[in-house]
């Protein structure tokens, strides 16, 4: 019985040298074509079509965006206007508010504004916890 | 007990190999790691500059949910690799808004030169298909001008 005798040279285990290029190939393939969400922004609830709140001017702190990116801002009934930067805003509000708890933002943003103006207010009362905030056209005239 | 030539004929038993056996072992790791959190990208980016914020904030929902409407500088709107007219976007989003069990978040992601007569329309065209979660996507603002208070 030569032939049973003779022990096969070849290996009795499953070849594990090159599953690591078999994964490697796999990963870089994921590694590539893996798009990572950039979801991310500026939160706001809009609100709903039939909902109309009166508001007293008193709580009303009115904020104009002109077309070159100042602000006009003017305080519910007082005619006053007085134009800043979207920098000063942050400050500004945090002032306002602590006089007035319940004061609302109206942010009128002019149409031909470009949006990153709207943006940079919007920013400006977020960073300062501003919640109560109202998204407008400013109209012309 | 001598040791015969001072040790230094003594073979180790030690494997002059690096091991390579669990180096799969790392690599499907890796690779599971990859295949659980990728996304494939649904729609290509259009090419607009994106507004910067400092409240800038991640928005965590589910991928399903979210649905965004680019606004380019010139007043075009892009769903889905598909332009659409700004009168059609409340009977496109309505269907979308009421199948998520109104949990629908609009990502609108307007270019930053954009007028924003085009994003007040928009907002407009959302408000009539009960939408009133949007998001402005913003990058993050790095800047140290700005004066933090």
């Amino acid at each position: 019985m030569a032939i049973l005798n003779k022990k096969s040279k070849v290996s009795d285990e499953i070849p594990s040298a090159s599953m690591a290029d078999i994964a490697f190939l796999l990963l870089v393939f994921f590694l590539v074509t893996t798009v990572f969400p950039r979801d991310r922004g500026l939160r706001v609830v809009l609100p709903e079509e039939a909902e109309e709140v009166e508001v007293s001017q008193r709580n009303i702190l009115h904020i104009h965006i002109m077309t070159n990116g100042t602000v006009e801002l003017r305080r519910g009934e007082s005619e006053n206007i007085s134009t800043i930067a979207p920098g000063a805003l942050q400050q500004i509000w945090r002032t306002e508010v602590a006089a007035n708890p319940n004061l609302i933002a109206a942010v009128k943003t002019h149409p031909d504004a470009a949006h990153r103006f709207m943006i940079a207010v919007l920013d400006a009362l977020q960073m300062a916890g501003a919640e109560r905030i109202s998204l407008q056209l400013l109209e012309e005239g | 007990m001598a040791l015969k030539g001072a040790g230094f004929e003594r073979k180790s038993k030690a494997s002059d190999e690096i091991p390579s056996s669990s180096l799969a072992d790392i690599a499907f790791l890796l690779l599971i790691f990859f295949m659980v959190t990728t996304v494939f990208r649904q729609e290509t980016d259009r090419q607009i500059e994106w507004p910067q914020a400092e409240a800038t904030q991640q928005i965590d929902e589910q991928r399903d949910n979210i649905l965004n409407i680019w606004v380019e500088r010139n007043g075009d709107l892009w769903v889905n690799d598909r332009p659409i007219a700004m009168e059609s976007v409340a009977d496109l989003v309505g269907p979308l808004w009421l199948e998520s069990g109104q949990r629908l978040i609009i990502s609108i992601r307007a270019d930053s030169q954009a007028p924003y007569r085009f994003v007040d329309s928009l907002q407009e065209q959302l408000k009539r298909s009960g939408a009133v979660y949007v998001v402005f996507a913003t990058e993050m603002e790095r800047s140290l001008t700005r004066e933090r208070r």
